[in-house]
């Protein structure tokens, strides 16, 4: 071997050499790094605010828990955000399981600025309390959430930590159009049954039965289903959630909570009797077979075919497969929700008041480079204009406004606001849902929707949709119910966090398990072996421990009235 | 020594990279003897020895979780063998080379899919809904009525198989085939001398003739045994069938990483491997045994 190749050779061995050290470099560094900023970031907001430059471009990582779509990269709500204030949104959407992109997000410690909200990140200290930000730099969201400012205390070390998105109300309050749970029926049943009003379980499958017999195929062609249900990755309510309802309870999750002490019904006779008439539906070729095989995405696309003639659910749940069916203009296929009642002495109790969404919203993460500035980015957007802009629109372009200082939208104007694509395009709603808004009446006295506006809801009802309401004498689709009395204190309780790898919540996750296995089970079963699944059943949940469950909910429902009350 | 300075410094960014990243993360398995919680220094966490495992051997599910992973495995396993050394001796026969070309860019390609769209594929096949399966059965009169194939537990395992086997087939048979062109011509020649007609040279050389590959392969395959896949189960389960879908690593992902519980998820993950490892050595012993090549 020639000196020149031996050279050669030292270099080349030289260079390895450089190349594992720089790797070897990189990751060490990283850990280096991130142990760095979270400390700096945690002690607050200290070397942060000399750094903050309130007009400053800067690009806002977020995560936003929902499967939304990606806007248009031209979009003209982001861009004006983006001109105005300086703020790039860059935004992630849920794809999947949302625990299981948490889990690996924690396991990583690698968090966008603006993160969704969950109590897991809490323990895993991925985010940063927020009083002292809000009170030294945030006005609007102090305003926002002074009346539950108590209640977006974390029980564990009563720091804040969330922003909450929805419940924090001003001024009026009109509540059109109801999202919430209830058995949904076509509103072509309705017509055709001459609008009579179902009241309990019964009437309900006697609406649907008739229905069903007279047409057994949509006017497409396609069988009709008469019942369907979805137990799919964590939207297991609407199969599980129908019992507590129909016996005349608020939507309390997986408990019926009754004189402050709550109590799992899963495997009560409440739940019994409802499965028990699945059953009977299905035996009778009503209930849709592939019920509970069905993704989420499979049972959209099957409300949208229009052929489904009910379901139990809550109508944001299903809110994407009606819009397909309004942009198609089947609006006969669309539905109304009834609160059902297992007979009718029992008074319904679907409607609530609206509560604070704890544990929802936006938090910042450790590893945001300037908490100030994005907290400042969010007061910002408190200001009513930006309200206006992220809920109605540009004015011209996206509504009118009246004489009267009313805001309206021209027929054109609505028929925009139903095409998703167009929305993509000129709506920030990917954003918007998950940001502290503001809900109830503007100071100028407009609601802060569209669909609360009531001109503006009326007008723009479909000419079918008038001719039902009118048939009913209800001028909004929250008459359909009885008006909500006031909240008990700790409602609701499925707002208790279980706490991460407790007792708790191993428990619910095999409460859960064992639902999801028996339930299909039974109500597929032929009539007489009905009972003995369901015993088996209620010995599988023996099985758990379901205390656990409870006297977690019990523990917190008592910490909520012993500190929310005086609020 | 002298002599292998060379080969012994190009080995050793390789040996660099497998202490990084193979034998460095080893040091995260103490998680699985800690209540780990995330975002505190190591001197924080709070010691619970063996808990995590006690917790995963005696709650009653996990052993039917490890029957699923493991009867799922060797389904896997055992048909994606067969298959696709069947398909690749047949394919080897066909002399048509177009035919032969496209019949194997068609039964590789679906290798490519993603499990998601292979099991949108299969649900929207077994659908009772116009599902192909039901309508082909029923046409030729063997059901009454459509079955719901992904409702019955009985029929998931048998339905993961042949999901595989579909996906994986072409893209198995290549090593094989290409072991089967490193065969001496000559042999075939011979045989043909003797009188041996196709199947016998199909069942007498080439077969043989790939046998060393067929056993490497299956030393190493052998190793994943605990690895039934996550996605296909997790993407085909449902709530009824839960007993017989469910294998180890949904397991984990339920009861370790949604519910926060990483350790359990470590315990679980050194488990796998504890048995991986024995496997393997146990099939290289047994190679040994029956005088074939071995992996180590």
């Amino acid at each position: 071997m020639g000196v020149t190749s031996k050279k050669k050779l030292w270099a080349s061995f030289s260079l390895i050499l450089a190349l594992c050290l720089a790797i070897v470099g990189c990751s060490g560094g990283n850990n280096g790094k991130g142990t760095a900023d979270q400390s700096d970031s945690s002690a607050g907001s200290g070397s942060g605010a000399s750094a903050s430059d309130d007009t400053k471009p800067i690009t806002i990582s977020a995560f936003i828990s929902t499967p939304n779509q990606q806007p248009t990269p031209d979009n003209r709500i982001y861009k004006k955000i983006k001109d105005e204030l300086g703020v790039t949104l860059n935004m992630e959407f849920l794809v999947g399981d949302l625990q299981q992109k948490l889990g690996v997000m924690i396991a990583g410690g690698d968090y966008p600025d603006l993160i969704t909200a969950d109590p897991k990140l809490v323990s895993a200290g991925a985010v940063i309390p927020l009083e002292d930000l809000i009170d030294k730099y945030a006005p609007h969201l102090k305003e926002h959430y002074a009346k539950y400012w108590n209640r977006m205390k974390d029980p564990s070390d009563a720091h804040i930590y969330w922003l909450p998105n929805y419940g924090a109300y001003t001024g009026d309050v009109h509540i059109n159009y109801y999202s919430g749970p209830a058995f949904w029926i076509q509103k072509d049943v309705l017509k055709e049954a001459g609008y009579p009003t179902p009241k309990t379980l019964d009437d309900y499958i006697k609406l649907i039965s008739d229905y069903a017999a007279k047409h057994p195929t949509t006017p497409d062609g396609q069988p009709t289903i008469g019942f369907t249900t979805l137990a799919y990755d964590w939207r297991t309510f609407p199969l599980l959630n129908a019992p507590e309802h129909l016996t005349g309870h608020p939507n309390d999750g997986g408990v019926v909570v009754d004189n402050g002490v709550a109590s799992v019904f899963a495997d009560k006779d409440i739940a019994k009797r409802y499965y028990k008439v699945l059953n009977g539906l299905y035996n009778n070729g009503l209930m849709d077979k592939e019920a509970f095989v069905q993704n989420y995405d499979q049972y959209l696309a099957k409300i949208s075919s229009g052929r489904v003639l009910g379901m139990f659910d809550q109508h944001w749940n299903f809110q994407p497969a009606e819009d397909t069916l309004i942009s198609q203009n089947k609006i006969g296929q669309t539905y109304v929700g009834f609160p059902l009642t297992y007979d009718s002495s029992i008074k319904d109790y679907y409607l609530d008041r609206p509560v604070i969404n704890l544990n929802n919203g936006f938090g910042i993460s450790v590893d945001a480079k300037d908490p100030v500035r994005i907290i400042k980015f969010l007061d910002a957007l408190m200001d009513e204009k930006y309200q206006k802009l992220l809920s109605w629109g540009e004015e011209g372009v996206d509504y009118e406004v009246g004489k009267d200082g009313k805001f309206y939208r021209t027929p054109e104007q609505r028929k925009q606001q139903e095409d998703p694509t167009w929305k993509l395009a000129n709506r920030a709603d990917g954003f918007y849902g998950a940001a502290p808004k503001m809900e109830g009446t503007y100071s100028d006295g407009n609601a802060t929707d569209p669909g609360s506006q009531p001109e503006e809801f009326y007008e723009s009802l479909k000419p079918q949709d008038k001719e039902l309401l009118a048939a009913y004498k209800h001028k909004t689709w929250t008459d359909f119910f009885s008006p909500p009395p006031e909240n008990p204190v700790y409602y609701p309780a499925w707002q208790v966090d279980l706490i991460d790898g407790s007792d708790a919540s191993v428990a619910s996750k095999k409460m859960n398990d064992a639902s999801l296995k028996f339930l299909p089970k039974a109500v597929m079963s032929k009539p007489d072996q009905f009972d003995s699944v369901w015993n088996e059943y209620v010995d599988a949940y023996g099985k758990i421990d379901v205390k656990a469950y409870e006297d977690r909910i019990n523990d917190q429902i008592q910490w909520r009235i012993k500190n929310w009350s005086n609020n | 020594m002298r002599g292998q300075k060379q080969l012994m410094l190009m080995s050793l960014p390789i040996l660099i990279y497998v202490a990084l990243f193979s034998y460095y993360p080893i040091w995260g398995w103490t998680m699985a003897f800690q209540n780990y919680k995330p975002a505190r220094s190591f001197a924080q966490q709070e010691w619970v020895g063996f808990k995590q495992f006690k917790f995963l051997f005696s709650d009653d599910t996990f052993l039917g979780v490890l029957r699923n992973t493991i009867g799922m495995s060797l389904i896997n396993m055992v048909s994606g063998f067969v298959t696709a050394i069947v398909f690749a001796i047949l394919l080897n026969e066909i002399k048509h080379k177009l035919y032969k070309r496209s019949i194997q860019t068609i039964s590789y390609l679906p290798h490519f899919l993603s499990w998601i769209i292979v099991t949108g594929i299969v649900a929207n096949s077994l659908s009772v809904d116009d599902g192909i399966v039901n309508t082909v059965l029923m046409k030729l009169g063997l059901i009454h009525s459509p079955v719901l194939w992904l409702s019955e537990p009985h029929y998931f395992w048998g339905i993961v198989g042949a999901s595989h086997v579909w996906k994986e087939i072409g893209w198995n048979a290549i090593i094989y085939l290409a072991a089967i062109t490193s065969i001496d011509p000559s042999l075939y020649e011979a045989a043909e001398i003797d009188g041996a007609n196709r199947y016998h040279k199909m069942l007498y050389i080439t077969l043989p003739g790939i046998r060393s590959i067929v056993v490497i392969l299956l030393i190493m395959n052998l190793g994943w045994i605990l690895e039934a896949g996550f996605e296909v189960q997790y993407l085909l389960g449902n709530g009824v069938v839960i007993d017989w879908s469910q294998t180890i690593d949904i397991f984990v992902l339920k009861y370790g990483l949604q519910v926060g519980n990483y350790s359990l998820a470590t315990a679980a993950g050194i488990f796998k491997t504890v048995v991986s490892i024995t496997l393997i050595v146990a099939a290289n012993t047994i190679a040994k045994r029956f005088g074939e090549d071995r992996l180590i």
